[in-house]
């Protein structure tokens, strides 16, 4: 948790320099020789810098914003006070075109998570999570969940973004491209292994709409960690699905020698970009594929077994419901819809007052007709039941991609006083107000 | 010609304008004392939307002609009382283009079912990420219609479409240019078509509206009014499934040039071939 925070005035910055400087600015990606785009980055790069951080060890962040537009810097799965948190529904202030703003915090928890613009793109489809706005974030776990040899960091992402209406009015965004870590496939540097190594692969899914499933040809992932907090039943599978802001932590034994693809599962989104090589150490040829011929992934499976452990069932402190119904209002064929939870959109959303050492109990219905990555700021929650299974427990997160037409529920502990924004992490769907805050009471 | 007005699925624009704009158009149709009279095999405003690849349009086209051309003019049979069943393919070429193809048929009293004629229709259109402040699209018909439905047997027709959608209202515009290539008119040169449409969603499910539809003349010297085709239709469309389209019209033709009253209906089914796999 933050012990503390701090927003220090302009003057005296240049007397100690910041443990992690941030410079937004104005960036031409070069996905492929023949794939260029204009974005906005951190530091010349993307994704952004790797923070590797020290839970409860003060960092001094230093943010300067040399784009065109007001900035913001949200702290995806950390515990911050909302002033610093990344998100202007809590209060925390934009960073002027031209401006720099410098705060400090201690990380917590523990595990992988990652930064990210948090600003609002509506139709421009190059703004905000649209753009190159996301980097990774470890706060090292002082005892590390599984044995690897080395660590490997992922980002996914989906670029020239366009509104394509289909006949009953909704409009998705559809890409021209998608890349690993800001390249097409074949077009970035392979990721080199050696034979017997175990590769700690930590994948975020920083596309703006997309869910994703990765394979990896002639592999497996044991899947030790979900959004950076460890798994109470690791499980060796065939791919991952990873919802937008979702992350996936996996150990990849490396046992097959060759030159392989770990890529996006469906078809044409791989032959979008999105895959990289894996090539062992002294193999050659032509980098092969293993088409699987079906989309897998359950939450349950990593999972605890049996009854919940005494002190987090709900048994012990009856969690308060709280029920949330998504849906969307029409707004005319072919325009874009208005999202909507317990029939308000944000800014006229509910604003529920949790009492700080409270359990509760989120129960999302979504009534709509497509899934949503619904994410909470400041706080990691537990999935309870998602996708009509039983009640489950140990399953920690803060991001949960509720199917279409199903109800999820989540409980998690208010011990994080402040406005905590909830929302679905679709970039089109929260610029259409798909957004609540809660707050303390 | 048979004129080729189509009307997309629905789209839209705000709230409590519909019913003013429907009697300002009205207005404007009986007030400018326009008249026209149409093919009446498919009578359609088309919308900028193509259909998309590895899709097949299945459409069927039931236009009656309640009241019309009572006489046999030369040569062409009377339109009075005639059921006209239009079946309309098109195929998604990509995410720009397709290709629709017609086969007309008539029936009547005393002529039975009758096979009418044939058009072939490629359209492009400006892809979504240009991100043009309105739809733009160039369709492009050629075909054959038998003599007795038409003297004129050989068309060309070339359409610009420019469409808009604004809150729940849409609005559909076709300046559609015609040229006969086989048929009496064939020295007439360019003919202007134009054809229009403004509807309002009033559920998700149910749009409302009109389309005019008109042929001036030759252009540069546009016939009489009399002589001119002229017909406003109030339509409907139910948008029941993204896969199906349902439009209703009746529509009115002042000029003794048009046929004066005709009931049309659309019936459209969209067949996606492709993506058998969730990982295609």
């Amino acid at each position: 948790m933050a012990l503390s925070s701090a927003l220090l005035p302009r003057v005296g910055w240049a007397a100690a320099a910041s443990d992690v400087t941030l410079e937004i600015a104005p960036y031409l990606l070069e996905a492929s020789p023949r794939h260029h785009f204009r974005t906005v980055a951190y530091n010349g790069q993307v994704p952004g810098p790797l923070l590797r951080m020290r839970p409860g060890q003060e960092q001094s962040i230093e943010i300067h914003n040399h784009s065109g537009d007001p900035e913001i810097v949200h702290w995806h799965g950390l515990y911050l006070p909302p002033s610093i948190d990344g998100s202007m529904e809590e209060g925390t202030p934009m960073i002027a075109p031209g401006g720099s703003v410098r705060y400090s915090f201690k990380p917590d928890p523990p595990g992988f998570r990652w930064f990210h613009t948090h600003t609002f793109a509506g139709k421009d489809l190059t703004k905000a999570q649209f753009g190159g706005l996301h980097g990774f974030v470890m706060i090292e776990a002082r005892d590390n969940p599984g044995r690897y040899d080395r660590e490997v960091f992922l980002a996914l992402h989906d670029w020239g973004g366009h509104f394509e209406g289909n006949d009953d009015g909704f409009m998705n965004p559809v890409y021209d491209v998608s890349t690993i870590n800001g390249k097409m496939l074949g077009f970035g540097d392979p990721l080199r292994v050696k034979q017997g190594e175990r590769v700690l692969m930590h994948v975020l899914n920083s596309s703006p709409t997309e869910v994703h499933w990765i394979a990896l040809a002639g592999h497996g992932f044991r899947v030790i960690a979900l959004d950076g907090n460890e798994v109470q039943q690791p499980q060796t599978i065939a791919m991952l699905r990873l919802a937008p802001a979702e992350r996936v932590s996996a150990i990849v034994e490396m046992k097959s020698p060759g030159v392989w693809i770990l890529g996006e599962v469906r078809k044409h989104v791989q032959a979008a970009g999105m895959g990289i090589v894996i090539e062992y150490a002294g193999a050659t040829g032509k980098p092969v594929w293993t088409q699987p011929e079906d989309l897998v992934w359950n939450y349950q499976q990593f999972a605890g077994r049996g009854t919940a452990p005494s002190g987090t069932a709900p048994g012990d402190d009856p969690a308060i419901p709280i029920v949330l119904a998504f849906d969307s209002k029409f707004q005319g064929h072919g325009n874009e819809e208005l999202w909507r939870i317990n029939g308000k959109s944000y800014p006229h959303t509910d604003e529920p007052v949790l009492t700080a050492g409270r359990r509760y109990r989120l129960i999302m219905k979504n009534l709509s007709m497509d899934d949503h990555p619904m994410h909470l700021h400041r706080h990691t929650f537990e999935v309870r039941q998602v996708d009509g299974s039983p009640e489950m427990h140990g399953l920690w997160k803060d991001v949960v991609l509720v199917r279409a037409k199903s109800t999820a529920e989540v409980e998690f502990l208010a011990n994080h006083p402040g406005r905590t924004l909830f929302h679905c992490h679709q970039q089109d769907h929260m610029d259409r107000g798909f957004m609540m805050v809660f707050r303390y009471a | 010609m048979l004129r080729t007005l189509r009307e997309e699925h629905g789209r839209s624009i705000s709230h409590c304008l519909p019913l003013f704009l429907l009697v300002l158009s009205l207005c404007f149709f009986f007030l400018s004392g326009v008249a026209l009279a149409q093919g009446n095999y498919e009578i359609q405003v088309y919308g900028v939307d193509t259909v998309p690849p590895k899709n097949l349009m299945v459409e069927l086209h039931s236009n009656y002609t309640v009241s019309g051309q009572t006489k046999t003019i030369d040569g062409v049979f009377p339109t009075n009382h005639q059921e006209h069943e239009t079946l309309e393919l098109t195929e998604g070429i990509n995410d720009w283009a397709e290709v629709g193809f017609y086969v007309f048929t008539s029936w009547q009293d005393g002529h039975g079912v009758q096979w009418v004629g044939d058009h072939i229709r490629p359209r492009v259109r400006a892809p979504e990420k240009w991100h043009l402040p309105v739809g733009l699209s160039l369709s492009t018909e050629i075909g054959y219609q038998r003599a007795v439905y038409s003297s004129d047997t050989w068309t060309w027709e070339i359409r610009p479409i420019i469409d808009k959608t604004l809150g729940r209202w849409y609005l559909a515009f076709n300046p559609a240019l015609e040229r006969t290539l086989h048929g009496p008119d064939v020295h007439q040169g360019l003919g202007f078509s134009p054809a229009a449409k403004v509807s309002y969603d009033f559920t998700r499910k149910i749009s409302g509206g009109i389309e005019y539809y008109a042929d001036y003349g030759r252009i540069g010297d546009f016939a009489p009014l009399r002589a001119q085709q002229q017909q406003i239709f109030v339509v409907t469309d139910l948008n029941v499934s993204p896969k199906w389209e349902i439009n209703l019209g009746v529509g009115l033709g002042p000029t003794a040039a048009t046929d004066h009253l005709i009931v049309k209906g659309i019936l459209g089914r969209r067949f996606d071939w492709g993506r058998k796999s969730p990982v295609d």
